[in-house]
């Protein structure tokens, strides 16, 4: 993993660390599976606070970049092929689709997860 | 988790007094304690270290003090302002000293960074420069192999190579997740680099207590040619020069001719502080 930090940009640095990780993941510079170093080691290494690689970390994982297994650390996710985003995009439109139709009559998104526990149960 | 709950702590000294003081330092964080002259940083520290009496209470780990007297004076170290141990003895006595007064003083450690740093072990203290002798006290409190680690000005008087060192170790001891730092300095620029939570100290009270992120994006630094009305009202700190002014604010703002950036920790201490005197 290689990280530069600049002082002067303006950009918050748990920003530009996030920033820098990613385009290592999307360049395959990091695979799927592999542990990025621990928050504290890279707080040292950078020289900033921990609590900014944690941020940096969280953002990562709620991006879905990369996942936290609990007390093992952070690692990065596993791609999606194209074939699955590509299913994944279609199924986000339909569905997009049925909510906009159910909220026409006023049936919420929490009445359809219901619904679809009902269709699961027949 | 708290490394230590310090609730409704009150030390009088007559004209100057730290009143119904209330502040939780996190566990496994680094805590920066920052205050103008007198705002009562070294005093707070002395009261955590039981230097100086006061009435409140202090919890460290959860623990009360006076039931687990030996297992906190372990597991907590502190650099006060000035070395708390003679300066007539030389570093190789101070040693065994420290080796049989704490169980788990790590010699290989204090062999390592007395030679990193160049201190000799057979000379007297007193001859060392301000700098060594810092430089000796934070050694000590690194090697007593603390969980908390109290610094008051840990790198004032000290070189920039040596107070980049000396950050540096203060990292590699948080490399431990039970591990934690209070420290309270001048030099902010040691606070924008490792502080996780910035508590900023004024005439005795908390004046503010923030995880950094939050603080820096919670204001903005604004220089202003003119100051109407609008922004007048939600400015903070504001300070006037021959060419316009400068000011903190909370809210977004913009226009012609205003340059607006985000603060560094000192930016915030100043303008705050200024606020406050003006109060």
């Amino acid at each position: 993993m290689r990280i530069v930090i600049s002082s002067s940009s303006g950009e918050p640095i748990y920003e530009q660390i996030k920033k820098q990780i990613v385009s290592q993941i999307a360049s395959g510079a990091l695979s799927p599976g592999e542990a990025l170093p621990s928050i504290r080691f890279t707080a040292k290494e950078l020289g900033v606070g921990i609590i900014t690689v944690k941020r940096a970390y969280d953002d990562l994982c709620a991006g879905g970049w990369c996942y936290s297994a609990q007390g093992k650390g952070v690692f990065v996710s596993p791609r999606k092929t194209e074939a699955e985003k590509k299913f994944y995009e279609e199924l986000k439109e339909r569905l997009r689709d049925i909510a906009s139709y159910a909220a026409e009559s006023g049936v919420g998104a929490d009445k359809l997860i219901d619904i679809l526990n009902e269709i699961k149960g027949e | 988790m708290n490394a230590l709950e310090i609730k409704n702590l009150t030390v009088d000294f007559g004209d100057f007094a730290i009143r119904n003081l209330n502040l939780d330092i996190k566990k496994g964080c680094v805590t920066g304690l920052v205050g103008r002259n007198g705002a009562g940083k070294s005093t707070l520290i002395k009261t955590i270290m039981r230097q100086q009496q006061a009435t409140g209470s202090i919890l460290y780990d959860g623990k009360k003090f006076c039931e687990h007297e030996v297992e906190i004076l372990c597991e907590t170290a502190c650099v006060f302002d000035s070395p708390h141990f003679t300066l007539n003895a030389k570093p190789k006595t101070l040693k065994r000293a420290f080796a049989a007064l704490y169980p788990a003083f790590n010699c290989d450690m204090y062999d390592e960074l007395c030679a990193k740093f160049a201190l000799p072990q057979d000379k007297r203290i007193s001859k060392f420069s301000l700098g060594m002798q810092r430089k000796l006290c934070i050694i000590f409190a690194l090697c007593q192999s603390p969980e908390l680690l109290i610094l008051d000005e840990p790198t004032s008087g000290i070189d920039p190579v040596d107070r980049a060192e000396i950050v540096t170790l203060l990292q590699n001891f948080m490399l431990d997740e039970n591990h934690t730092i209070l420290f309270s300095t001048h030099i902010t620029e040691d606070l924008d680099k490792i502080a996780d939570y910035i508590v900023m100290l004024d005439r005795g009270r908390v004046l503010l207590d923030e995880d950094k992120i939050t603080l820096t994006e919670s204001y903005r630094l604004v220089q202003a040619p003119e100051l109407k009305e609008e922004l007048r009202a939600a400015a903070i700190g504001i300070r006037e020069s021959a060419f316009g002014y400068t000011f903190l604010t909370r809210l977004p703002v913009e226009g012609e001719g205003l340059a607006v950036t985000t603060p560094t920790v000192e930016q915030i201490f100043i303008h705050l502080s200024g606020e406050a005197a003006q109060r």
